[in-house]
């Protein structure tokens, strides 16, 4: 049997998912990327700009979806999702259902590769912070559309901004005890641009510490603070009251050990990190380990192998920034071709 | 600030304009602080500041120059360098606190502890008239103008065993172009 004929499915087209087709391709074996999106890009593609070096993510994804297209071996189908699945005796039969003309498609494939994302917690059960409630408190990817418009010069410049780091992360109490890893990052870079576009906008983060361990990292958040002059309070927001159309917030300065208030006209929650429901379901139809919180684990002495298989890339495993997502995607198909070159198969 | 510790400081009403000053004034940017406390932690008195160095700099982002001109801590600050010289981002404390000492000075703002001014007064005289301080006169000095003349004997005594205070007052060699020197800052400082 000629191995060139072997077959990876993908799903989802995020960073992690588009970089493992691509490697598979490249490799000389086929690869269907199924992203039920009209356009590959994931969760990158509602950024704007990236951490840290102030990149548009638009043009890393579009870098990656010509390789894509260029690449004869890969086959990306967009607003397609996966229907059903079946193991078979060498790999899994699945169905495929195409969101808008609703035509479907079944194949077999050889391997899979779960790279599906992640999504944020629900935050409106922070009664405190009136997520839901107030408008002007929304979630940070929601922020990221806002800050979207901004850029096209669209809607009024805030007074005072006011970003809360680790809402849900490292919090017992909700069920999050992990820290979300990229909250810290994403905050500055979000905090930055609001400077960036309106300086005379004030702009506080509230933190309880800012973990930046990464190339650059240290230095991007150091900017953000020093050279674009974002005000960083040390203490976790405790409450969220109105104030003549606008929104105090409450907290401590657990530097000074003395409340302190501030009024704004925005508050960004930086929201924990979890597990799609999708993926925990996926994981489940095709035998992927999970851990406790429904992210998909690697089996012992692998890397981005979670089954017989099975494997997985970037927010499906944990939170992980858009660099890390391009790795695991890279390792995962290292894998997968490492499986298709065995003599046996 | 202590009597007032349950009225939450308002953050965007009195941010901003000491830090800028500082900046302007001083080149001293506080911004770079890392709020990791090596400042506080290695400090000569920090065991008897009643603001630490750290939280020095922190009023300084709060704007809050009430606490900043009251607080003991601005005149029993040796002044030794040492939270400059520790600090990972180079921020210099104690040009701060001079520059927070001219302020109260002519602010009038008086130390709440006792005789603080005026030890600060012939420590200042010490050194411009000999451009050295020579502790025992400075000493003998202070405590004639106190009546205090017991409190600190043990611990002078034990300096004394350990060569730490030298009895004879020392000068440098060419007074007449210090004070000139002097002399000249001063005029620049109010020009």
């Amino acid at each position: 049997m000629d191995i060139a004929a072997k077959t990876a499915l993908v799903v989802g087209g995020g960073p992690a998912g588009m970089e493992a087709a691509l490697k598979i391709g490249q490799a000389g074996f086929r690869a269907v990327l199924v992203e039920r999106e009209p356009d590959l890009g994931g969760t990158l593609r509602k950024l704007v700009s990236s951490f840290p070096r102030w990149e548009n993510p638009a043009d890393l994804i579009s870098v990656k979806v010509q390789m894509l297209e260029g690449n004869g071996n890969v086959e990306c189908l967009t607003s397609t999702t996966l229907i059903s699945t079946e193991r078979s005796e060498k790999g899994f039969w699945v169905a495929l259902r195409h969101l808008k003309n609703g035509g479907s498609r079944e194949l077999d494939v050889d391997a899979v590769i779960l790279a599906t994302g992640f999504d944020l917690m629900d935050v409106s059960v922070y009664g405190e912070y009136g997520y839901g409630i107030y408008p002007n408190v929304m979630s940070s990817l929601e922020f990221e559309e806002r800050l979207r418009t901004w850029k096209e010069g669209v809607g009024p410049m805030p007074k005072a901004v006011a970003f809360f780091k680790c809402v849900g992360s490292r919090d017992r109490s909700k069920g999050f005890p992990y820290c979300s890893r990229i909250c810290c990052m994403y905050t500055a870079k979000q905090a930055g641009l609001v400077k960036d576009l309106f300086p005379e906008t004030k702009v506080y983060v509230f933190y309880m510490d800012y973990r930046a361990a990464g190339k650059g990292y240290e230095e991007f958040v150091r900017d953000v603070i020093e050279k674009k002059h974002v005000r960083y309070v040390r203490g976790r927001p405790a409450k969220v009251l109105p104030e003549n159309g606008r929104l105090l917030v409450r907290a401590e300065d657990t530097l000074m050990g003395i409340p302190v208030e501030v009024v704004v006209d925005m508050v960004v929650l930086a929201s924990a990190i979890v597990p799609r429901a999708e993926t925990r379901a996926l994981a489940k139809t095709f035998g992927a380990l999970t851990d406790e919180y429904g992210f998909i684990e690697p089996v012992p002495y692998t890397t981005m192998r979670s089954g017989e298989r099975i494997f997985f890339a970037g927010g499906c495993g944990f939170a992980v920034e858009t660099q890390g997502a391009l790795q695991q995607g890279a390792a995962a198909a290292a894998e997968v071709i490492a499986l298709f070159n065995k003599s046996e198969f | 600030m202590d009597t007032e510790i349950y009225t939450p400081l308002r953050l965007d009403e009195i941010e901003g304009s000491l830090q800028e000053e500082i900046l302007e004034n001083l080149g001293v940017d506080i911004e770079t602080c890392l709020e990791c406390g090596k400042c506080s932690g290695g400090c000569s008195n920090g065991h008897i500041f009643d603001y630490t160095p750290r939280k020095i700099v922190q009023l300084v982002k709060m704007g809050d120059e009430e606490t900043l001109s009251g607080m003991d801590a601005l005149w029993i600050c040796l002044s030794c360098q040492l939270c400059l010289d520790r600090c990972p981002s180079g921020i210099d404390i104690p040009r701060i606190l001079d520059y927070l000492r001219e302020k109260a000075v002519k602010r009038d703002v008086r130390a709440t502890r006792p005789n603080a001014k005026l030890f600060m007064e012939l420590m200042l005289k010490e050194v411009r008239d000999k451009g050295r301080i020579s502790e025992v006169p400075l000493m003998i000095r202070f405590k004639k103008k106190t009546g205090q003349y017991l409190k600190d004997a043990g611990l002078g005594f034990r300096m004394l065993l350990k060569g730490k205070l030298s009895p004879f007052p020392s000068r440098i060699q060419k007074t007449v172009g210090f004070k000139k020197l002097l002399s000249e800052s001063a005029s620049e400082n109010k020009g």
